[in-house]
């Protein structure tokens, strides 16, 4: 019975020394340890493809050249790579089945090009798997490499990968042969079969947009390479490159190239774990450190202390006493009712902010301070209800109340929860019989819990904040201590601060002082950085709440951000079944001063109207179009996927009215976006998580104001799409 | 260099997301005592993978003590034992009587006439299944078999259907040790086989005794996460 995947896993003991390394990487800490082996693996139980191992490019493929194969759908890659001065680390996202994007960044030692003695780059990649394997047909993919950068590594391929088992060897063989242009075009070429020539990068070009004209331009070369999978634990690859490596090799003197052949062998440490070393061009060695991991399938297992089981009635026969309706009658009865589910609510992490109770009938809203997921927290309030409340009342209406925005309204029948708690098929079924609806804003004559206000908040943490791809040092951190205190007086206002003391860092030691010709709303982050080791990172008074049904509104004002202080107004139209939402958000700031609580000379009404939309299967979409802090006018498109655990990966670019010359380095902004739950990690509920936004370089063309406490995020999550798509924590 | 810098200040990054102390914040505030419990969690899972697991064997004496109902729990490839005590009993319109089961941390076993149809708290759960063809045949402690379908928690609060076609033999009589006591039970051996291509093979056994139809012992698949529970009746 045992299945390979399993029994191979029961065979990796690393050594005690070796596992804490594993460990320390990337703080996905216990990513690399919980591998089990139970005779159905989880692999063919939830069907997950076979990864593909990563080439030097960070993206499925040899070691200078891409396979055809894709990642499994969602997976996250980060590879770093290093041979002959060549070092790269790629970050890799596999979007959809078929599409897969990276991001990465570039050090050539000694090139001396452009004036850097290093040259460091940032590039991105898209890939796209044009035709799946099958039993006869190869699969198929296009990429397009560096297509918008600087054009260092701008190159262009389609290629195909066969794989061949059950022969006389061991193991899974891999076959792949492809054609590139650009730089996979530059040694060997057989001509140019859709053209040439292929017009050149322009030398004080700002780079950073699609180099369209020179896509698949100029002379092709094939390349070709051969994997041998020869176990779970180890591989060898061997490849024909068609890299003649011309900027390292002949302009500048990073490495000498010998042969077109390079040769490895790699081995799988853990199941996200994969190292490799090799012999490039005949004359270096090389390595390769591949980290895959897909948010899909977390390390560790969420695991949700389990409600009690669903409380029974008595039956209506044996005890028709308890099913009376006198007792609403009785003064203070939903007051007494409220009492006695408070505590019972608080062991479940949640707080109870108003009841509403009939015979027949009762709505319970309430906040939830443990569960990111808001099923958990609905299908622990309908167990306590069924547990306080008494047997006449049959309608429960659940109600989750985030900062006084109620979301939506659950309703679902008490006899439905008890016939369906153990359904064979318990979470559909119930589904199929809840109503999910509209919220309103308040719940007259509801029993009121005064325990609410005023509420006082506060938590003292380290920060970290870092700074990416500066030319001399690519990764500069400040770290220290930092305050946050939040008070809040009645519903739905909240004032709030932030205060940051630096203890160590270097981001003002940077000497790369603005150039920019447009308002520097961003760009002085050096001068703020060295304004002041103590800053007041915020501090601000909001209210925020619900006009109408569908209708939600914010007002903001203070020191908003480090750079700007003012005031901001939003208003967000989201009904709770649709799956788009519009809203408005009008912004006056001034730029704050580098130190202390003064503010500069400019100042800016900026502004956007966004729309937003959920395409289903966590993915969405967001398109704001307004004026941006600089002055200048345009969009933003957002495009991000969200998986049910709350991983959260996209990308976004702006385009402004401001050209390419006044922008700057990368012509305009973009970046990507990652949110990760800290649920991921720890295996057991929170609400928490941790965001960061990568940009290739930041400018001060298409910068958004940055207000706490936006409306969007706030209220999505208990709306109709999130609910159903985690339905099943209803009964967890 | 790089690698080293870039990947410590990514672990410092996180380390630092989720360290620093609080007062009534959100739930979760304060999580660097979780954080690293769990490291610990799993490197004691890691050691402990090393040798054979190891579990309890029960006493006459100890036996003879227990007063309520309690079922013995080995985590056959996990390692480990828990002992269960019966927290409800539920009928509904599936055939059989569900009897949920609840352990020291809380986790809940759900059992359909002793057939397991699904948990809770453990990780990856089985939300939800349908074992009718097998209930039967194990009330009746007789062969018998049909499709078992399963929703199965990833990890997350998603679910995956995984169906499964079953056939349940009746291996004769193999009479069942508790302690000192010896129950006269019939073995039933379960094979099953399914999901993408027909990978997931899944085998389990029950040890039933005629009549009653009560499963005196049973080792059953509890999800991919879980493997195989032993699960042995104490006491009813």
């Amino acid at each position: 019975m045992s299945h390979a995947k399993g029994s191979i896993v029961q065979q990796t003991h690393p050594t005690r020394k070796n596992r804490f390394v594993i460990l320390a990487i990337a703080g996905l800490v216990t990513a690399a340890g919980v591998t089990r082996a139970t005779p159905a693996s989880i692999e063919d139980v939830f069907n997950v493809p076979d990864r593909p191992s990563l080439n030097f490019y960070g993206t499925p493929g040899l070691m200078d050249m891409p396979s055809a194969e894709v990642m499994p759908d969602g997976q996250i890659a980060i590879g770093v790579s290093s041979f002959g001065g060549n070092t790269r680390t790629t970050l890799s996202f596999q979007a959809t089945p078929r599409l897969s994007a990276s991001f990465r960044y570039t050090t050539i030692k000694d090139l001396n090009l452009r004036g850097f003695e290093d040259f460091r780059d940032r590039s991105f990649d898209l890939r796209y798997l044009i035709n799946k394997e099958s039993r006869i047909w190869p699969a198929v993919s296009v990429g397009l490499q560096d297509f918008a950068g600087t054009g260092i590594y701008s190159g262009e391929y389609i290629v195909a990968t066969k794989n061949f088992s059950g022969g006389r060897l061991p193991g899974k063989i891999k076959v792949t042969g492809g054609l590139g242009w650009g730089r996979l075009g530059s040694s060997g070429a057989i001509g140019s079969p859709f053209g040439g020539p292929r017009p050149p990068f322009e030398e004080g070009s700002t780079g950073g947009e699609p180099s369209v004209d020179q896509w698949f331009r100029g002379p092709a070369a094939p390349f070709a390479g051969i994997e041998w999978q020869i176990n779970e634990k180890w591989g060898v690859k061997a490849e024909y490159s068609s890299d003649a490596y011309e900027q390292e090799t002949q302009i500048g003197n990073v490495f000498t190239r010998k042969s077109r052949f390079n040769f490895g062998a790699e081995y799988q440490y853990t199941d996200r774990i994969r190292i490799g070393a090799y012999y490039m061009y005949g004359s270096e060695f090389g390595v390769n450190f591949q980290f895959q991991a897909s948010p899909i399938r977390p390390p560790t297992p969420v695991r949700a202390t389990p409600a009690r089981p669903l409380q029974l009635r008595p039956s209506r026969a044996s005890n028709p006493a308890a099913w009376g309706t006198d007792w609403i009658t009785e003064p203070g009865a939903p007051a007494g009712l409220a009492e006695a589910m408070k505590p019972r609510l608080e062991a479940e992490g949640l707080e109870l902010e108003a009841l509403q109770v009939t015979a027949a009938r009762a709505e319970l809203r309430l906040r939830n301070h443990r569960y990111a997921t808001t099923t958990l927290a609905i299908g622990r309030a309908a167990r306590v209800m069924a547990r306080s409340l008494p047997a006449s009342v049959e309608t429960f209406r659940i109600v989750i109340v985030e900062n006084n925005l109620p979301q939506s309204t659950v309703t679902m029948r008490r006899s439905d929860l008890e016939a369906l708690e153990f359904d064979p098929q318990a979470s559909d079924a119930l589904l199929a019989v809840s109503g999910i609806t509209a919220a309103s804003p308040d719940l007259p004559g509801a029993v009121r819990n005064d325990d609410l206000y005023p509420d006082f908040a506060w938590s003292i943490g380290p920060y970290v904040s870092q700074s990416y791809f500066d030319p001399d040092e690519p990764l500069r951190v400040d770290a220290g201590v930092k305050a946050t205190a939040t008070f809040k007086p009645g519903p739905g206002w909240e004032i709030g601060g932030t205060v940051r003391h630096r203890l160590f860092g270097n981001i003002s030691d940077s000497d790369r002082l603005s150039n920019s010709v447009l308002p520097r709303v961003r760009t002085d982050s050096v001068l703020y950085s060295r304004g002041s080791d103590t800053v007041l990172a915020n501090l601000y008074v909001a209210k925020q709440w619900k006009p109408g049904n569908d209708v939600y509104a914010r007002v903001t004002a203070g020191y908003l951000e480090r750079m700007f202080g003012g005031v901001s107004g939003e208003v967000l139209w989201k009904p709770v079944a649709s799956r788009l939402a519009l809203g408005v958000e009008a912004n006056y700031v001034k730029q704050r001063d580098f130190s202390g609580l003064g503010f500069q000379d400019y100042s800016i009404a900026t502004g956007h109207a966004s729309a937003y939309y959920e395409f289903g299967n966590g993915y969405h979409g967001q398109l704001d179009v307004g004026r941006y802090l600089a002055g200048d006018v345009g969009a933003t498109l957002t495009l991000s996927r969200e998986f049910a655990n709350g991983w959260k990966v996209g990308g976004f670019f702006t385009l402004t009215d401001v050209s390419a010359e006044e922008f700057g380095e990368g012509s305009f902004d973009k970046g990507i976006n990652v949110t990760i739950p800290v649920s991921w990690f720890l295996g057991t509920p929170s609400k928490r998580s941790v965001s960061t936004t990568i940009r290739p370089i930041q400018r001060d063309g298409g910068a958004r104001l940055s207000v706490p406490g936006r409306l969007y995020e706030q209220v999505r999550g208990g709306h109709l799409n999130a609910l159903e798509d985690n339905w099943s924590g209803v009964w967890q | 260099m790089i690698i080293k810098t870039k990947l410590a200040a990514l672990a410092l990054g996180v380390v630092v997301a989720l360290s620093g102390c609080s007062g009534n914040m959100p739930e979760g505030g304060n999580i660097l005592g979780a954080a690293t419990s769990q490291l610990l969690t799993t490197i004691k899972a890691r050691r402990a993978s090393g040798g054979q697991p190891e579990f309890i064997t029960v006493t006459p004496a100890q036996l003879a003590k227990t007063n309520i109902p309690v079922m013995q729990v080995n985590l056959l490839e996990r390692g480990g034992t828990d002992f269960l005590r019966r927290r409800a009993v539920r009928n509904d319109n599936t055939p059989g009587e569900v009897v949920v089961w609840l352990a020291s941390d809380k986790a809940q076993v759900f059992l359909r006439n002793g057939v397991l149809v699904g948990t809770r708290g453990i990780g990856g759960d089985i939300v939800s299944s349908d074992a009718t063809p097998t209930v039967l045949a194990v009330s009746g402690a007789r062969a018998g078999g049909g499709e078992r379908r399963y929703f199965l928690s990833p990890g997350t609060y998603e679910q995956t259907e995984l169906v499964l076609r079953c056939n349940v033999e009746n291996m004769g009589r193999q009479d069942t040790q508790i302690a000192n006591l010896s129950f006269n039970t019939t073995y039933l051996r379960e094979s099953c086989i399914g999901g993408a291509g027909d990978k997931v093979r899944i085998t389990n056994e029950y040890w039933v005794q005629p009549g009653s139809g009560l499963v005196r012992r049973s080792k059953q698949w509890a999800g991919p996460f879980s493997g195989h529970f032993e699960l042995i009746l104490l006491k009813n």
